[in-house]
């Protein structure tokens, strides 16, 4: 059979030099994926990390301790900072550059014409990324992605088969969650095998959320190729300068805090006078406060400054937000779906504060108060003036 | 030489309270929740008004949807003073993934008048919440693709733009990224956006503009026009399902992970109880107190 797509290619995030931690999230999963399906197919398709940058030779060769097979880099000053329009040319060439496809695995030289699949960080940079590029090669992608599995598929679609049953073998399955965190949604990027319109859509790619998936263990005895690619560079392509680059201090801090006070829904009864509430128990505690990703799309009406300070995407804690992990975690009216309790449960003492004893945060609490946040809290904070002077100090 | 504004905007689903309903299992309820512009359009539009507060500029906005989108296209005039409204709306369209909307979007925009400078979209939509409609359009468009831009101010003499973009990457601490661009481009804008006028004659442009937009969005169904596939002159593979890589496989209830904490269930309105959770509290706040 002839092999036109081959390879999983993982792209690459730096920064300030260093490698992004999801760069190397993605080069785990890759790796036991493509293991997996190494021994399922009895085949040697490769993991090939893709990194652009400048000066960044040396350290390119590390990513193979970190899974990689390959690495293709690509090192000009040109590339020194992110660009979307010049790193998706570049990245689109390298995605279907025969010659270096061949250098990747030589014995499919002839046969092989871009990756199987491809991976990017759910990030500022990636998310976009992913899209123009999956844009140039005319080819689908899912973002937000949690979970990963390869299978052959069998089914018949009204458009992508005419309604025929068929194979797709080796399909990417692509979880993510949605915005409820209730669903999960399976996405694939399929090839029309429609005779009316028929066409190739590879590669299959994703963005993945950051901090989900695990690295490997860094193997300085692991072995790889190292591919330098020289990309064609249009001046068409850089017409973005970056004039500046300054750091902002974010007002929002869930890494000091040793506790966090974050409220979902359950403050829907008397929103204004709840998130008062949660406030004043969360300066009480000396604590940050999170919200739910619902809770960010500012579902209830409060006064314009608790909306701006509180009801914002920065105080999200879940998967499309932060993952905190503080000694006392306190979810006030948070049900406790999935993608939240991904985003707190490495916390150290949870406490849940809801009505409703079949909330799914009752299995990710370690105390479980039964009762209305309005009416809850206010004892709360009364016990905590009695205890907690100490705990200031 | 006038400036031409684009924006691409979507209804959603309206996820206020009183507008939203969800099922007893926690899911969108989409059938009783009723629809909106979305709010990362409406931000998208308002970074469109700034063009015209500042600079007079020309506003069309587009959007794919069911006829009953116009509503999204009114409530986006009302915050632009657009002067024409787009819809692309067909049976053909349907089912599409983002490459099959940017499509639609691409071609809707070349069809708008003038030679666009600047195309706005929003940062992602809140029920779908991919983000890629936009730089898949503008990849299409052939646009300088800016995304996460925060502010930006434009010289019309040389034809440029002057943005701030927020970048922010896992483990790092945010980063405002300021770049010049020529014309055209594509943004999609940042939630964080929001225009400010700061003298007298721009507020008094707002005060004009605004006016305007209020009248103009009271008789909307002059500035719009409704394009079908065939009007619209698209490629019928390159759309819907058809133009769509990807397809939606299976939906489900994300399996509740087994317990991972053995809760104990205490009642919130006895205070005895409560202050042996304080004690409890307290104690896991003073664990890393020893070292």
């Amino acid at each position: 059979m002839v092999e036109n797509y081959r390879h999983l290619y993982v792209i690459i995030e730096l920064e300030d030099e260093k490698f992004l931690p999801v760069s190397l999230e993605m080069l785990g999963e890759a790796r036991r994926l493509l293991d997996d399906f190494n021994k399922k197919y009895s085949t040697k398709e490769k993991v090939v990390a893709v990194v652009l940058g400048h000066n960044i030779k040396n350290i390119s060769k590390q990513l193979i301790e970190y899974g990689a097979d390959a690495v293709i880099f690509s090192d000009s000053p040109e590339l020194k900072d992110v660009r979307n329009t010049i790193y998706t040319k570049v990245i689109s060439q390298i995605a279907q550059d025969i010659k270096t496809l061949a250098e990747v695995e030589p014995e499919y030289a002839s046969e092989i014409k871009r990756p199987r699949y491809m991976f990017f960080a759910a990030d500022s940079i990636g998310r976009h990324l992913s899209s123009t590029v999956l844009a140039e090669l005319e080819s689908g992608l899912a973002s937000d992605i949690n979970k990963l599995v390869i299978e052959d598929i069998e089914m018949s679609h009204q458009h992508k088969t005419a309604g025929k049953k068929e194979t797709f073998a080796k399909t990417l399955e692509m979880y993510r969650p949605d915005f409820s965190g209730f669903l999960w949604t399976t996405i694939l990027c399929l090839d029309n095998r429609n005779p009316a319109y028929k066409r190739d859509y590879h590669p299959q790619g994703c963005s993945m959320i950051p901090g989900v998936f695990e690295p490997i263990k860094p193997d300085s005895s692991r072995q790889g190729k190292v591919i330098e690619f020289v990309p064609t560079i249009d001046e068409q392509d850089l017409k973005v300068k970056v004039l500046s680059r300054k750091i902002i201090e974010s007002e929002v801090d869930f890494d000091t805090p040793r506790t966090i006070v974050s409220f979902g829904r359950g403050i829907k009864d008397d929103p204004e006078q709840n998130v008062k509430l949660v406030e004043q128990l969360a300066k009480e505690l000396n604590a940050e406060i999170g919200v739910t990703l619902p809770i960010s799309k500012k579902p209830y009406v409060v006064s314009s400054a608790l909306d701006s300070k509180y009801m914002i995407p920065d105080r999200v804690i879940g998967t499309s937000g932060h993952k905190t992990s503080p000694l006392l975690y306190i979810a006030a009216g948070v049900s406790g779906a999935m993608q939240h309790v991904w985003g707190m449960k490495d916390s150290g003492f949870v406490v849940a504060i809801n009505p409703d004893e079949e909330a799914p945060i009752k299995d990710e609490c370690d105390v479980f108060i039964k009762g209305r946040m309005e009416d809850v809290i206010p004892l709360l904070i009364e016990e905590i003036k009695k205890q907690m002077l100490v705990v200031e100090a | 030489m006038g400036l031409n504004v684009a924006v691409i905007i979507k209804l959603e689903p309206d996820f206020s309270e009183g507008n939203v309903s969800y099922n007893p299992d926690g899911t969108l309820n989409r059938t009783e929740t009723k629809n909106t512009l979305g709010p990362h359009s409406a931000i998208a539009a308002q970074a469109a008004f700034y063009a015209k507060v500042m600079h007079d500029a020309k506003i069309s906005i587009g959007t794919m949807g069911p006829p009953i989108a116009d509503l999204a296209l009114q409530q986006a005039q009302q915050i632009s003073d657009a002067d024409e409204l787009h819809l692309y709306s067909d049976r053909l369209f349907a089912g599409a993934d983002t490459l099959g909307t940017a499509e639609v979007l691409k071609t809707g925009i070349e069809k708008m008048q003038g030679k666009m400078d600047i195309v706005f979209a929003g940062h992602r939509a809140s029920d779908g919440e991919t983000g890629q409609t936009g730089p898949q359009t503008a990849w299409k468009l052939g646009f300088t693709f800016l995304g996460n831009v925060i502010s930006y101010e434009l010289d019309l003499e040389t034809r440029t733009i002057r943005a701030k973009r927020m970048v922010s990457l896992q483990g790092t601490p945010d980063v405002i990224e300021e770049i010049e661009a020529p014309l055209p481009v594509f943004i999609s804008i940042d939630p964080a956006f929001k225009s400010k006028f700061n003298t007298v004659s721009q507020r008094l442009a707002f005060q004009k503009y605004q006016k305007a937009a209020t009248k103009k969005a009271k008789n909307y169904k002059e500035y719009l026009k409704v394009f079908n596939g065939k009007e619209l002159g698209v490629d019928e593979t390159l759309v819907g399902l058809p133009g769509s890589p990807t397809i939606v496989y299976k939906v489900e209830r994300i399996p509740k992970s087994t317990a991972t904490r053995q809760a104990e269930i205490i009642d919130g309105s006895d205070p005895a109880q409560l202050q042996k959770v304080v004690g409890r509290m307290k104690e896991a706040l003073s664990a890393m107190v020893i070292k």
